[in-house]
């Protein structure tokens, strides 16, 4: 290594210290803490603070709660965010082909994903009313327990929680959509391509990149989903509608565990870099394949 | 001349405050919830106790919104060793948690003899952890029945004794009624902390407890799952609609006050709305005590409200204790009672005249609220409720006998409590 490279890698890391000591400061040391503290026994109000091992995880294994709340994850998980992507799809292409009222629809869906969450679910607390509830007019005056019943009660928190998102896929694709050229559209339309075909054929594998991106994104966020189903159910009935996040936030904050409280985090935590992980590797040999 | 006397009045309270005044102004914060209501006096009590010290200045903070977030809000600030308050309005049943955790100041020393007199007793009791006092008691509230009292008169019923009559008298109603639209007895079985107050009224209703005094949970299960097993049976025959599993108190007073029930569990806040005047059951509404269960000694309502404590690193403990003892003075709490429509913790103001003539219900309440019990005193309160929740909602919805339920709750807090310890 020369004096030069030597210098210049000095200079790098200088300028790099800045963003390492806040990632350091804001991530690294509350992300250590929170695994130091998962292995403890630690409620501060009862003064309660010693080292405890795996205690915690091994609790956790064979905790009805908890694996009813990682499957509940789990199933949201999967059911909103696909959902999201056919929806979010569907939309962006009819919005692209709309001639008109393009500008109108963008703002609507805006104005969907820009809501709070919790205004969201105070929306549908009401859609989904027993007696006076917008859903059940819908349904013929049928009045269904939606936010009682522990069968219907999941399937209508994915419900709200994708009229939320769906627009942030849908806006992503849109996106995509528009920097697609018009040559590639007319060469098709010349070598005699149907519309099915188009749109298997060239619009779908253009919009793959973004999709895949939209579904990293949305699902890192329904992994750790909190408060849709904390203002509109919870997580009942009978704990059908908890999540691990909302798990994680009444041991931590209502029963004051601190350090159990801290082992569902670390599990949240690291289901969430599991999922980052294995698809930055799915990228990568694709990226490799191609 | 009543001003003067107020002022003198406040100022022999806060004992020392008025007679050593210190450098510069003082601010005391007080944290309190927003209190809904047609004015709201408490702007109004605070400027009046700033009249009475001149260089203390009180800076009302709101709150956030629900109760699970005032209880994350005060944790993680008091936890954190840097309240910015020294008046905290604190749900009751946080105050043996924050005594506990070493957050309150111990009122004790500073009480008078017979201080605490002309309080419900239920109300000192929750404020009690140890044989120590850390709170005065602000807001009162008790579980209640509700019935529709042009019904019952139409069908000749007196309000039912029992759950078991409540059950017979919704059945002949609707029969005489014909009314599909019409529901028996609404009440609040949502998993959340309402849920655990009805359970908690059956259970006391079948004569058992939670929470023994001995720290045992479920001390008499065989009784608390006759009494789950009862609520279950409400729902599942029909006597309280199937959406009873996802009502709060919101939901099922809409329903009450659109009548389109006969009986339901609710607390005093509603009644001002189903007399107020826009109100489709305006003057058909009466109110009694909750039943008990056939093999029952006596129902109670479940005791709420709001306390109001000090801060122990408030830095002016003094003037911060007469703050207290001001908004929880018979006066500040006529003023509240006049104004926000709140029930008063102080038993005389329950036969005040002047209140009386504002809000007719109140010789009627007095005697609910004193039947009524505090929900276990315990500094884990939470901890149990949060854990029995879930088990109560599965019994309530049909996916978990009472038994085991109640097993699994039991081995639950068992764990955690093995940690504690």
């Amino acid at each position: 290594m020369t004096g030069r490279e030597r210098a210049d890698r000095r200079q790098a890391l200088r300028l790099l210290a800045p963003t390492l000591l806040a990632l350091g400061a804001l991530t690294v040391y509350p992300g250590f803490w929170v695994v130091w503290l998962s292995l403890q026994h630690r409620v501060p109000i009862f003064h309660v603070a010693r080292f405890a091992g795996l205690d915690n995880y091994v609790f956790l294994a064979s905790d009805p709660r908890f694996w009813n709340a990682a499957r509940t994850t789990v199933v949201f998980t999967a059911l909103s965010v696909a959902l999201e992507l056919a929806l979010g799809v569907t939309v962006a292409l009819a919005l692209h082909r709309q001639r008109r009222g393009r500008r109108l629809g963008l703002s609507l869906l805006l104005l969907a994903w820009a809501m709070p969450s919790v205004v969201t679910a105070k929306l549908y607390e009401w859609l989904y009313h027993p007696a006076a509830g917008l859903v059940s007019v819908l349904l013929g005056g049928h009045a269904l327990n939606w936010l009682g019943d522990p069968y219907l009660a999941l399937p209508a928190v994915i419900l709200a929680d994708v009229w939320r998102t769906m627009p942030f896929v849908a806006i992503l694709c849109y996106a995509r959509l528009v920097t697609i050229p018009a040559e590639v559209y007319e060469a098709a339309q010349v070598d005699g391509a149907g519309r099915l075909a188009t749109l298997g054929r060239i619009t779908l594998p253009l919009l793959g990149r973004i999709v895949m991106l939209a579904l990293l994104l949305r699902m890192l966020d329904a992994l750790r989903a909190f408060d849709i189903m904390f203002v509109l159910t919870g997580g009942g009935p009978a704990g059908t509608t908890e999540t691990l996040t909302v798990y994680a936030y009444r041991s931590l904050f209502q029963m004051l565990q601190l350090g159990f409280g801290s082992a569902v985090s670390v599990v949240v935590f690291a289901l969430v870099m599991g999922v980052a992980w294995a698809y930055l590797r799915l990228l990568r040999a694709r990226a490799v394949v191609a | 001349m009543r001003r003067v006397l107020l002022v003198l009045w406040v100022a022999a309270l806060t004992g020392c405050a008025g007679s050593a005044p210190e450098r510069g102004a003082i601010t005391l914060v007080f944290k309190y919830a927003r209190i809904l209501g047609p004015a709201d006096p408490l702007p109004g009590l605070l400027r009046e106790f700033e009249a009475a010290h001149p260089n203390v200045r009180v800076k009302g903070e709101s709150l956030p919104w629900t109760s699970d977030e005032q209880h994350q809000f005060y944790v993680i600030n008091l936890e954190g060793r840097s309240p910015g308050f020294d008046v905290m309005m604190l749900d009751l049943i946080w105050v043996p948690e924050f005594a506990r955790a070493g957050w309150l100041l111990d009122l004790t020393p500073r009480l008078g003899p017979g201080e605490l007199r002309p309080y419900f007793p239920s109300t000192v009791e929750a404020a009690t952890y140890d044989g120590r006092v850390f709170a005065l008691p602000w807001i009162m509230n008790v579980g209640l029945l509700y019935y529709r009292a042009d019904l019952l008169r139409k069908y000749g019923l007196e309000p039912p004794e029992t759950f078991e009559a409540l059950v017979r008298q919704v059945r002949r109603i609707r029969e005489g009624e014909r009314d599909p639209a019409l529901d028996g007895y609404l009440w609040q079985a949502k998993q959340y902390e309402g849920l655990v107050v009805n359970v908690l009224e059956s259970f006391w209703a079948n004569g058992t407890r939670l929470l023994a005094a001995d720290d045992t949970v479920f001390p008499e299960p065989e009784r608390a799952a006759e009494a789950l097993a009862f609520l279950r049976g409400l729902i599942a025959s029909g006597v309280s609609p199937a959406w009873t599993t996802a009502a709060d108190e919101e939901l099922s007073r809409r329903a009450f006050g659109d009548g389109h029930a006969i009986f339901l569990r609710n607390w005093p806040y509603a009644m001002d709305l189903f007399q107020a005047r826009d109100s489709r059951v305006r003057g058909r509404v009466g109110i009694a005590p909750l039943p008990r269960l056939a093999r029952g000694p006596r129902g109670a309502g479940s005791t709420g409200g709001a306390h109001l404590g000090v801060s122990r690193r408030s830095r002016h403990p003094d003037l911060a204790v007469g703050l207290v003892r001001f908004l929880t003075s018979e006066r500040a709490q006529k003023a509240l009672a006049r104004g926000a429509a709140l029930s008063p913790t102080r038993e005389a103001l329950y036969d005040d005249p002047e209140l009386v003539r504002s809000r007719p219900d109140l010789p009627a309440l007095r005697a609910l609220m004193r039947a009524g019990r505090p929900r276990p005193v315990t500094p884990y309160y939470l901890l149990l409720s949060a854990t029995v929740q879930p088990e109560f909602s599965a019994v309530l919805v049909g996916v978990k006998p009472p038994g085991r339920a109640i097993g699994d709750a039991r081995l639950r807090l068992t764990h955690f409590f093995g940690a504690l310890r």
